[in-house]
């Protein structure tokens, strides 16, 4: 049982630290926790953990910062834990190389999650580079066969579309920027302007969704952008 | 001591003299100002009475009757009258309106000539008349600036009701589960040896579900702080309507998991601009609403449709209605003391008075009616962009 993965929490609020710490530990991971964000980045470079969960807002130096810090020597996945009104700094921070987010306040399902689809992204990428199929609750991706089929009967999507969705299964469970997303579909002198994304994204959720009010496997994050069901 | 007591003095000395210098100044800008005006005034009667003449001499080339002259003049006097401040300039200008129609357009022409047959009538009919049109038009813009002034007061008055409200409301809404709160978890630490495990246990969900209750509570007020204090204006963006309302089911969900909720939103894709986040809080307050004073579990009808120009958010309970009392303020924030708060502390007052103030802001409508069945909140939000720039 050495094996198990370790966590490191840098928050500078104690009870939630804490509540964290209980969560994380509870669930089978080691938790390592720092107050400050000197401290953090120093376990960090002595303890070599597998995840960290970064609270943006701490006292000593800004959240971002260490964010940096960490991404110059490491590629640990990173989860920014952050207040809901701030979709500006999500954005920044997912840009800034953050694996995924969580708003607070945020229960210990969706938490434990967030750690399991990061840590699998994170060992993926060092073994294999991509997964041959996705299949999820009836929708199911070949990425071979560039065949999408939703509970056995093929989905007819565009080639755009085609692209958008398997970028999304790929990094199932992960949230995508609309930064990201325009870059990797339209290349990288895109137009900023979001709204083509939005339209092709109706467009894919009139297809595989049954019922768009309440969609099952892509999740919207407005202002920031979208997640696929893992 | 005395250096810092000589530089306070000094200090004073300068700010004195400043603000004199600043009072004189003020005093030469208003007098500037005035002669700006009576040059502006005069400018404008002068460029009027041209237009006319010019138009008279137009109208008698074309051999037209010369009596309708003098109506041509009356007319200029009256606008002149609208484009100025005060009343010299209309009077100057119709002065000046009927020395032209004598010099320039009675028989003896190019000439002054007050001894003219029935120049009593024509002239001092025409002199009266364009004196009272341009008056009454005078009167008439002083009178609309004031209207205007008290509109805009009363506007701010509102604006401040909503304010007082608002606080009313919230602090009626904090302090009740805050009570509750602290007195279960005083009692748990008290009396811990006495309960039953079932007991203690059933405590702790009452606190959480409270603690839950408050978190919205806070968020609303979030929300809040971004509508611009004293400026009733958001910062809309074009949304798709779907992700909208996909995003606050989800959020809604997450509170309220067993919840029966039934969601449509029209086949064509729109655009709406809003601020999401606003209008999702409005969303969920709406359905919470829905969920806690309906009195029943039934399904909620949760429905988005287009009409004309508007989006429309139906929100359709099937419980005991809402009192037909309530109507009318019900969004006010007000009645909620009346009411007799003993019931719940899960009081509409500051969610619905919040929900107002959004859809307000972003220039849409929202109310509240009884259908057969139960209770309906209905909003719109305009489609249109150029409708939500003020």
């Amino acid at each position: 049982m050495n094996n198990k993965p370790t966590i490191l929490i840098i928050e500078d609020e104690k009870t939630i630290g804490n509540y964290i710490e209980t969560i994380v530990t509870s669930n089978g991971y080691k938790a390592l926790c720092a107050q400050n964000g000197m401290s953090g980045r120093s376990l960090c470079t002595s303890h070599h953990p597998d995840l960290i969960l970064l609270d943006l807002g701490l006292p000593d130096i800004d959240g971002m910062e260490v964010l940096r810090k960490v991404r110059e020597f490491a590629s640990i996945p990173v989860i920014v834990i952050s207040a809901r009104t701030l979709e500006r700094e999500k954005v920044i921070a997912l840009d800034a190389g953050a694996d995924d987010y969580i708003t607070k306040p945020f229960g210990s399902e969706e938490l434990l999650a967030r750690i399991r689809t990061a840590l699998r992204h994170s060992v993926q990428s060092a073994d294999k580079p991509r997964a041959v199929v996705y299949e999820s609750d009836g929708l199911r991706i070949d990425f071979d066969k560039r065949l999408v089929t939703l509970d056995g009967n093929e989905v007819h999507l565009t080639q755009i579309e085609y692209k958008l969705v398997s970028l999304l299964a790929q990094n199932a469970g992960k949230v995508l920027t609309y930064d990201l997303i325009l870059k990797e579909i339209w290349g990288p002198y895109a137009d900023t302007d979001n709204q083509i994304l939005r339209v092709n994204m109706a467009n894919i959720r009139r297809k595989l969704e049954k019922n768009p009010a309440e969609p099952h496997y892509i999740n919207t994050e407005i202002g920031v952008g979208y997640r696929m069901r893992e | 001591m005395g250096e810092g007591e000589f530089s306070i003095a000094d200090w004073d000395k300068n700010n004195k003299t400043k603000t004199q210098n600043m009072g004189l100044e003020t005093k030469i800008s208003e007098k500037k100002r005035r002669y700006w005006q009576y040059a502006k005034n005069m400018g404008v009667v002068f460029s009027f009475m041209s237009i006319a003449t010019l138009g008279a001499l137009a109208y008698l080339h074309l051999g037209q009757n010369d009596a309708s002259v003098s109506i041509i003049y009356v007319l200029a006097v009256m606008f002149t009258a609208r484009c100025t401040t005060g009343y010299v300039a209309g009077i100057v200008a119709s002065l000046l309106g009927v020395f032209c129609v004598n010099f320039a357009f009675t028989y003896p022409y190019m000439s002054l000539n007050f001894s003219i047959d029935g120049y009593l009538v024509t002239f001092g009919g025409m002199m009266i008349i364009s004196s009272i049109t341009s008056v009454t038009t005078t009167q008439l813009k002083e009178k609309n600036k004031i209207l205007k002034e008290r509109d805009k007061m009363l506007l701010e008055a509102e604006k401040e009701t909503m304010r007082a409200n608002l606080l009313r409301a919230v602090s009626h809404d904090l302090r009740t589960p805050l009570t509750g709160m602290i007195g279960m978890a005083n009692a748990y630490l008290e009396g811990g040896d006495h309960m039953s495990e079932r007991e203690k246990r059933e405590m702790v969900v009452n606190i959480r579900e409270d603690a839950n209750w408050l978190l919205n509570m806070v968020e609303n007020l979030l929300t809040v702080t971004r509508i611009q204090v004293g400026d009733t204006k958001v910062n809309t963006n074009p949304e798709p309507l779907e992700e909208v309302v996909s995003e606050a089911m989800m959020r809604f969900r997450r509170r309220l998991p067993k919840a029966k909720v039934r969601v449509s939103v029209p086949d064509e894709f729109l655009m709406v601009p809003m601020d999401a986040m606003l209008i999702e809080q409005v969303i969920i307050n709406l359905l919470e609403n829905a969920v806690y004073h309906s009195g029943v579990e039934d399904e909620i009808e949760f429905r988005v449709t287009k009409e004309a120009e508007n989006a429309v958010f139906h929100i359709r309970d099937f419980g005991k209605g809402i009192d037909p009392a309530r109507l009318d303020t019900i969004f006010d924030g007000v009645g909620i003391d009346k009411n007799g708060s003993g019931d719940s502390h899960k009081g509409m007052g500051i969610g619905l008075t919040i929900c107002k103030t959004i859809i307000t802001a972003h220039h849409g409508t929202i109310c509240a009616v009884n259908h057969d069945r139960g209770a309906e909140f209905i909003f719109t939000l305009p489609l249109g962009e150029e409708k939500n720039e003020q």
